[in-house]
């Protein structure tokens, strides 16, 4: 019954959701009283109606009924509770109602949390907003319905969770992602009602900079989550492969991130309103971009199974009416000049101009060599060509070069004009002195320096030297002047010090493929790890070869398993890797094949400041929370 | 006059909805062959049959011929090996076999129990003749023509309609 | 220690990748020994660029497949007859063409891939210059 209960809820969600996307809009045009509809009671009704259809397919996984097929593919008795419930979101259909119910959020948040006296515009924000909502769920119950029942005879037990998703991290990666994702959703309207009823561009913007900055928020966590996740999950080290995947998550973050730049220039000095639409408009449509790609399988490499084409077109149908449509409203309407007081090149103005641009180009550059491969394929008739980790990276590396230099100067900046660029004297050397101490503190702990990190480490002191500013003259005391700029502070920092993780991992780590039987000791950076013993662990739902490896240097001694797991009932092996977190570095270990007997291969590999990149996320998004919280109490 | 900057974006963003579109429908899951028109790779390896023999290129004889790539490890073999089976009896063109990464006894009685549609089968343990060959799984058919030229590869099983469709057209050259 | 004596270490460190491991190497442990560091490393940073033929979207450095070990040990041999990365790479398209390198090759189907970014950038920039002394006129 409860799952019917559920597929009703999103019948009905359906219609009212058609209705909120279609009357507050009439009756503003109309300027008819008959059409108008209490907007916040409907907000709150479509929260409720898709929470609790929601809650009905949890509680289908959680009681075990395998009549559902969704549970059937993704769940088992001998799945751990907790596993069965983050199941709910563990494939297409139940990761689509997430988003429904993400969207609704952000949606009844916005309407609860804005004062807003101008009704034709939040009426239109609501429309919008309901627009998008009802062609997801329309998506859903037509071609993707959680809810399907396996009738009469339910198999007796289902196909469990993919093993690599039963991992704490992954009840909490997409839930966060797809709070990023949907949550762009809110800035997009916002940009369409602006243009649909001529808002000033102060007054909008500053309507639209707490939601961008929340969105930007979740999808940092969600996207380093993700990368933490693959790190000790995939079992072999890597913390990034520009993947599609990844690649689809990275872009829209980057335009929101422009987005809520631009937005700061927008609402303080009214310029930049085209761009802030338009960053609008893409930053969403790339997260529902980011969607298709994944879930149409355009993407999937030579040996893939098959998702469903039909799918793919839904959605490129449903981000085709938007973009689109929002689009031509953008080339049809006419933009009424805004008072905008000229800027020099000095000026803050043009810095966030700068940023908009090495952004978006970097994003496009992204997009772009991720679909690559397509149409390459489809130009040369047949001819296969891959763009990867190697391509990206030498792409980056001089849009993330220019982009740190700018966000060190970016604080010194004022608007207009900035009169004196003495300040770079004083920047320059409080950054070199703290990469000289950095480079220090790296010898002492490594014994080497390489040259190929000397960049990026010192970009990281040049953010890091640009933001807390030590030197700069100011009226207030230096805590004081830090607390009235923390959320930029967290967030300034924190990418400095995701820069500084990122060139020192990628230059000072090592890796080797060992053979060892139990007994043996190996010598590896300054380390010896030995391979103690091998056995047999039974887990809720897996049995194991378990192997037990001692990492002992000067300092510490350290114990940890690593292990081959085969899944009953799908059968499936997954690599858990072993991992030795140290403040400084990580010692990784994973197991190979079993080659003979007692003979096994590993993986063994040192990840010096592999968890600052993840530490420097977390900055930036308590960052961006922080600000985006600040600017709704006083929007 | 609307000036070309603000049509732009819609410009773009329609061509690659458009292309987008496009790609959906173009499905391909092979990895591209590179050895097309290239001659068979040279190699020396034992047979399948008797491990005292040594087999080389030359001994791919009897031409147009297929190859076929095959394990006892391989499910979707099994699913191939009727349709081999037939190109035998009905005697179409000679099938070599490729036992790939495989274990000799389990192939050999694989074959006595199921029935041999090869004229003999090339014995790679290591999978060395295979990277030359750009393989990389099982099932996969390679044809050989008349000039010992590799005209095309299918990956996955053939049937009926993957004959049809790829291989049958190189018979009547 | 002084500045100066800093200073000094760290000039005469920076020249180039030193990396030491210090300690004795254990050859019969190793699954892919090599005779010096130098092949050792040119041998994994291969891994990171080839890409798995069989898997979704994995390179080599990061796949168990029975393919993906068959030609780390292609590249491991290869290595050891002191072939160069260009030779290896090569080696590995003859036979399964550029999809296995994660590297696309520059040639003129591949030069908008390349050189789109920095074209764009460079475009955008002059616009935006452009358009200033326009506006300015």
């Amino acid at each position: 019954m409860t799952p019917e209960i559920g597929h009703i809820l999103l019948i009905v969600f359906l219609v009212l959701s058609f209705a909120g996307g279609f009357l507050p809009l009439t009756s503003v045009y109309l300027n008819n009283q008959t059409f108008e509809i209490p907007i916040k009671k409907l907000a709150f009704s479509l929260f409720l109606l898709i929470f609790l259809s929601f809650l009905s397919l949890v509680y289908s996984f959680l009681i075990d009924d395998f009549s559902v097929a969704y549970v059937s593919q993704n769940s088992n008795t001998n799945l751990p509770f907790y596993y069965k419930f983050a199941a709910t979101w563990g494939a297409h259909e139940g990761s689509l109602l997430l988003w429904i119910l993400a969207m609704n959020a952000w949606l009844i948040s916005f309407m609860f949390l804005t004062k807003c006296s101008d009704k034709n515009f939040t009426n239109a924000v609501f429309s919008i907003s309901c627009q998008v909502m009802f062609s997801f769920c329309l998506f859903t119950l037509l071609t993707s319905n959680p809810f399907e029942r396996i009738l009469p005879i339910p198999p007796l037990n289902g196909a469990d969770l993919n093993p690599s998703l039963q991992d704490i991290a992954f009840t909490i990666h997409p839930p966060l992602l797809y709070f990023g994702y949907s949550g762009l959703m809110i800035p997009f309207a916002i940009a369409v009602a602006a243009m649909l009823f001529n808002v000033d561009t102060k007054e909008w913007a500053a309507y639209s900079r707490p939601w961008t900055l929340l969105s930007c928020s979740f999808l940092t966590l969600g996207i380093a989550l993700g990368s933490w996740w693959a790190y000790y999950e995939l079992g072999w080290g890597g913390w990034w492969f520009w993947d599609p995947v990844e690649n689809a998550a990275f872009v829209p973050w980057l335009l929101s991130v422009a987005l809520f730049h631009s937005l700061i220039a927008s609402q303080s000095r009214s310029v930049f309103g085209k761009w802030s639409i338009l960053l609008s408009i893409f930053a969403f449509a790339t997260s529902l971009l980011g969607t298709f790609l994944v879930r149409s399988g355009i993407l999937t490499s030579v040996h893939a199974f098959a998702l469903d084409p039909e799918r793919g077109v839904f959605i490129l149908g449903i981000l085709g009416f938007f973009v689109i449509g929002s689009l031509l409203i953008y080339s049809l309407k006419d933009f009424k000049k805004d008072e905008v007081k000229p800027y020099q090149l000095s000026s803050k103005e043009f810095g966030f101009l700068l940023n908009n641009l090495l952004l978006v180009i970097l994003a496009v550059s992204i997009l772009f060599g991720t679909i690559f491969p397509l149409i390459y394929e489809a130009a040369t008739n047949g001819k296969q060509i891959s763009v990867g980790a190697p391509y990206f990276e030498i792409i980056l590396f001089p849009f993330a070069l220019a982009l740190g230099l700018l966000q060190g100067i970016a604080l010194y900046l004022s608007w207009g004009v900035t009169s004196s660029f003495n300040f770079l004297q004083r920047l320059t050397l409080e950054s070199v002195s703290l990469f000289g101490i950095i480079l220090l503190v790296l010898f002492i702990l490594f014994d080497n320096l390489y040259l190929s990190s000397f960049a990026t480490i010192f970009l990281a002191c040049w953010i890091v030297a640009g933001t807390l500013q030590v030197s700069k003259k100011r009226n207030l005391n230096y805590w004081n002047f830090l607390k009235k700029r923390l959320a930029v502070t967290f967030a300034h920092v924190g990418m400095a010090i995701l820069v500084l993780g990122v060139g020192v991992v990628t230059s000072y780590s090592i890796e080797k493929e060992l053979i060892l039987t139990p007994g043996d000791e190996f010598e590896f950076g300054d380390q010896k790890i030995t391979f103690q013993s091998i056995e047999d662990t039974l887990g809720p739902n897996y049995f194991s070869k378990s192997a037990n490896i001692i990492f002992e240097d000067e300092k510490d001694i350290s114990s940890v398993v690593t292990e081959k797991r085969t899944y009953t009932p799908s059968g499936q092996l997954t690599t858990e890797a072993g991992i030795v977190t140290e403040p400084f570095q990580d010692l990784y270990i994973s197991m190979g094949d079993n080659l003979e007997a007692d003979i096994w291969s590993f993986k063994v590999q040192i990840k010096p400041f592999i968890r600052w990149i993840w530490l420097g996320a977390l900055l930036i998004a308590i960052g961006s929370m922080l600000a985006g919280l600040n600017r709704i109490q006083r929007s | 006059m609307k000036k070309l900057i603000d049509i732009l974006p819609l410009i773009i963003f329609a061509i690659l909805i458009v292309v987008l579109f496009s790609f959906l429908s173009n499905k391909n899951n092979q990895l591209e062959t590179v050895l097309i028109d290239d001659t068979f790779p040279k190699f020396s390896l034992s047979s399948l049959e008797d491990d005292s023999r040594l087999l080389t290129q030359a001994d791919i004889s009897e031409l147009p011929a297929l190859i076929n790539v095959w394990a006892t490890w391989c499910i979707a073999c099994k699913v191939e090996h009727p349709f081999l089976m037939k190109l035998k009896t009905e005697s179409i063109l000679p099938i070599y076999g490729l036992n790939y990464k495989d274990n000799r006894e389990k192939a050999l009685e694989l074959l006595k129990r199921d029935g041999n549609p090869f004229e003999f089968s090339i014995f790679d343990f290591e999978g060395r003749l295979a990277i030359d060959l750009g393989v990389y799984g099982a099932p996969e058919t390679f044809f050989i023509d008349r000039n010992g030229v590799i005209r095309e590869r299918h990956v996955g099983v053939v049937d009926d309609k993957i004959w049809e469709e790829k291989f049958a057209k190189y018979l009547y050259e | 220690m002084n500045k100066i004596s800093i200073f000094c270490i760290l000039i005469s460190l920076s020249f180039g990748n030193f990396a030491t491991t210090g300690k004795d190497y254990d050859f019969d442990k190793d699954a892919y020994p090599f005779e010096n560091e130098i092949k050792e490393e040119l041998f994994y940073s291969l891994l990171f660029e080839l890409r798995c033929p069989k898997c979704q979207s994995s390179n080599l450095a990061g796949s168990n497949s029975p393919i993906s070990n068959d030609l780390k040990r292609e590249v491991y041999e290869l290595i050891k007859k002191n072939q160069s990365s260009d030779q290896i790479k090569t080696y590995l398209v003859e036979r399964y063409g550029n999809f296995i390198i994660y590297n696309p090759p520059v040639e003129p189907a591949t030069y908008v891939l390349w050189f789109g970014p920095f074209a764009l950038i460079l475009i955008s920039i002059f616009s935006i210059l452009f358009f200033r002394k326009r506006q300015i006129q």
